[in-house]
Order: structure tokens, then sequence, then C-alpha cells
């Protein structure tokens, strides 16, 4: 299937080694191809609505949809979770909102807002899409322990791809990799991403807190689909440190390295060198180790839970 | 379900707040946005939502509008999923925060002037380029308020940098003019 892709900004800077294996993953899976919306704009984060007008976040997103659009797409992937939030929801409006649509086509001087693509996640592309059951996993990720964070921006608001209190999606796709995901009580606590430029010691203590429940978890590392949740817990992971007065050592890893690893893609594609906390040591002790080296596997965990939206 | 009149200002005032007070009508208090808000007890807040809910509530209109909370809300959507009066809260601080802009009222510490300037210089980039520029945002944001945090920003930087994770040179959308058009169009709206 086709889809057109938005990067989105932190792409291009902060998360490259995230576009750079996502793209790598898709590539390989065949089933699931990206095509970059061409000349796309920034979808505004959260400042937009409060600096200029409410309406700018669905204006600036409308015009990613339009182009998409034209590029004769049913639905636009969006890796970074923001960008998923604000684009999903400028789509869900503007289907339902016929004023809403009126108005936009004013201030986007005409475009055309008919059929606007659905929005997805490209944790949800992989999951519902393609399917577990057709991931070529060739190295089995044997001894990670993953904390996967999701974040705030992933599932909620409501309405998304998975439960917003609880969601199990990235954990099933873990379990399918081979790595055993931890039951981790925070993974929809928001890491504090928006604020800290302004605020750092209230976002430090928010992200030191998922760290310390990762860590308490059992987990080795932690697995994220958010280019700011991973900029914070990785690059100023020694500071979250001396929050907690300790040191964490925990890899935060986007969630389709990990896939590239257990696919045995390239890891000179994967970006793992970009990592400020070197994931290559527990490479080592896991998914390298010698055979037999490693204990017996968890049973799967998240796999056994009941699927959302199931009765 | 019973129909209910919503709970409308008693006094005269815009319609942006009116539309606001009558989002916040409805809520009875129960608290839960505040215990699901991970800024408020990590000491990012100076009133806690449901205060704000409340001040809402009672006209509190330029207290509210000069508070911290509206700008140092996350936006993470902890507490408008779980509100059991479906108030969009979140929703609500941004519109707030749109609103203390546009009646200029005076923030009443440093941290809620920090964080306009943050979000209006983000937003400055993103009208200039058609996406963000990060390193002139973090520069701006610091000359701004304190220049000698860039001194302490310095390693940080320079881990950035070595881990190809600094863009050096802004990107720029091709579409800069139709983003800038629709800013303006936007603004004329507002006035």
């Amino acid at each position: 299937m086709k889809y057109a892709y938005f990067p989105g900004c932190s792409q291009g800077s902060t998360a490259q080694e995230y576009n750079r294996s996502l793209l790598a993953v898709a590539k390989r899976l065949e089933i699931m191809e990206l095509v970059e919306i061409p000349d796309w704009n920034c979808c505004g984060a959260t400042p937009a609505a409060a600096i200029v007008h409410p309406t700018l976040p669905h204006s600036l997103a409308a015009r990613n949809l339009s182009i998409a659009r034209e590029m004769g797409m049913d639905s636009v992937v969006a890796p970074c979770a923001a960008c998923y939030k604000n684009l999903r929801k400028a789509s869900i409006d503007l289907r339902q909102n016929e004023e809403l649509r009126t108005q936009l086509r004013g201030t986007l001087s005409n475009r055309s807002l008919s059929q606007v693509p659905t929005v997805r996640h490209p944790l949800d592309v992989v999951v519902n899409d393609v399917g577990l059951d057709n991931i070529p996993v060739t190295k089995p990720l044997q001894g990670m322990k993953v904390a996967c964070y999701y974040g705030c921006l992933l599932t909620r608001p409501a309405g998304g791809f998975d439960d917003i209190e609880y969601p199990t999606t990235m954990d099933r796709l873990m379990e399918a990799l081979g790595a055993e995901a931890v039951d981790f009580p925070y993974k929809t606590k928001c890491c504090g991403g928006g604020i800290y430029m302004f605020h750092e010691k209230v976002s430090f203590s928010m992200s030191a807190d998922v760290l310390a429940h990762a860590k308490a978890a059992g987990a080795n590392v932690v697995a994220v689909g958010c280019p700011f949740c991973q900029l914070l817990l990785d690059l100023y992971q020694d500071k979250l440190g001396q929050v907690r007065d300790t040191t964490f050592n925990l890899p935060i890893i986007f969630f389709s390295q990990l896939m590239g690893l257990a696919m045995g893609l390239d890891r000179a594609e994967l970006g793992l060198e970009r990592l400020i906390v070197s994931p290559f040591r527990l490479l080592a002790e896991t998914i390298d180790a010698p055979e037999g080296s490693l204990e017996k596997p968890a049973k799967p965990r998240a796999s056994k839970l009941k699927k959302w939206g199931e009765a | 379900m019973f129909e209910y009149e919503a709970i409308r200002p008693r006094y005269e005032t815009s319609p942006e707040v009116e539309a606001i007070v009558e989002a916040v009508s409805v809520c009875y208090q129960c608290g839960t946005c505040s215990g699901s808000c991970p800024v408020a007890p990590a000491g990012g807040m100076d009133y806690t939502p449901r205060t704000i809910m409340r001040m809402i509530q009672a006209g509190m209109e330029d207290e509210v509008l000069a508070s911290t909370t509206v700008w140092t809300c996350a936006a993470c959507y902890s507490c408008a999923v779980r509100c059991p009066r479906d108030i969009d809260i979140t929703d609500v601080m941004i519109r707030l925060r749109n609103l203390a802009l546009i009646r200029g009222t005076p923030a009443r510490t440093g941290l809620a002037r920090k964080g306009r300037i943050y979000n209006r210089d983000f937003m400055d980039i993103v009208r200039r380029f058609g996406r963000i520029y990060e390193l002139e945002l973090v520069l701006r944001y610091h000359l701004k308020t304190n220049p000698l945090n860039l001194v302490g920003m310095a390693p940080v930087g320079l881990k950035m940098f070595l881990k190809h994770k600094l863009r050096l040179l802004p990107e720029q959308a091709e579409g800069r003019k139709e983003i800038q058009g629709i800013f303006y169009r936007l603004e004329d709206e507002k006035k």
C-alpha cells in the first residue's frame, strides 16, 4: 500500500535516525511504501493555536493534507507524535465540519479540501496494515527487556489507534520481534517535551519519573515513537539521573530502529551511532550474545492481552 | 440524559471568553484533571487545572489570563481524555493563551513571560521558513531571557553537533509565500 509520508521538522535534525530507519524498514517490508509529501510545512506544534489563531494548526495541516490528496493518497503517515496529533485532529475535523472546510478554503486561498486523507502513525500502519506476521524477523531481539514508551500524543486525544491509558500496539510489536515487553505503568505519561525550553526543572522531573519507572519495571531499553520523547530522555539522561541521584544508563531507541535490528537490516542504515546513550554494549549483551548464554525468554505478556476495541 | 442550561457569565464580556466560560460551565470540580496532570505535582503551575476551571466559572478573567498555568500546561491531554464532563481542558488552556496575548494581559510570573516568548519565537520562525529552525529558536530564546544560559547550553549543543542532531542551516519550504499568506489572513480575521 502507498502512503503519503509527512516527515516533520525533527526528522531532518534531532531525529534523523528515526527517519532513516523508518524508511529502511518500509523499503524492506515492501507492502508499506512511503512517498514524501513535496514541500510540506511545519504542523505548528503546540504554539500555533496560542500565538496566531485557534484555527492556525488546522490551516497548516490542511495545506499538507491537500497536497497529499493531490498526490492521490488516501492516508498520510506522520512519525512525529506532535505532527501526528495535529494532522489527525485537522483531518477528522475537516471531514466532519462543513463550516470549518469552507472557512479554511478561504484561509488557504481555495485549495481543495474535499476527501481529506486520514492520518496514521507508522506504529499503527506496521501493526494493523502490514501485520505482525508479515514482519520478516531474522535476528530476534533476545534478551531485550523493552519498556514501550508511547508518551502523550501517540494515543491522545482519544479516537486514535489504541487505548488512551494502556496501549499495547508497541508492546505486541516488540514481542513479535522477539523482545520482552515489560509491564510499564508510565507508558503514556508525558515527558514534558513541550515545556522543557522554558521550564527545564519541571520537564526534567517528569522525564526522570518515566525513566525511573522503566528501570523499576526491569527494562534494559526504552522504545519510543516520538522525536521529543527520544531527545529529552536520551540527550539529557545524565541530568535526569542527577534529579533522581542515579545513573539510568538506558538506551532510548526508536521502535523503527529496533525493527530494523530484528529484520537484520544493514546497521549503518539505522543510525544507531547517533544515539547519545550508546546502545552497542546492550546489543553485544543481548541480540549479539552467543547462543545459549542468555536466560530463557519470558512468556509473551502483551500479546495475550485483549486487543484494543475487542469486546 | 437530561438537558441543562449552561451557566452563562453574569457579566459583560467578549465572545471568546463567553465560549470558554460556556465550555467550562459543566465542570463539577471533581479534580480528575489536577490528579491526572503531570505538570502540577512537579511544581510547574501556580494554579492547578481544577482551580483554573473554578476561576473561569467565577469570572476571574484577568487572574486566569495572567497565570503561569496556561503557559506551563504541556498539552498532553491527560486531563481532557479523563474529564467526566468531556471538557477539552487542553483546548481551553490553549485558547486562554491566545486570549492573554490578544488582550495583552501582563504575565504574573517570569515563567508565564518566558512561555510567551518561547511560543512567539517558535511561530515567528515557522512563519518565515515554513518549518522550524531549532538553532535560531534556542539562541533567540536565551538571548531574550538569560544570555548566560547559553554558556551552560554549550556542552549540550556540542553533543548534538557531534551526533549530527543539530541543523546548522534552516530548511525552507518552497511554498513559504503561501504559508505566510495563511498567517496574514488569520491575523486579519482576528482584528
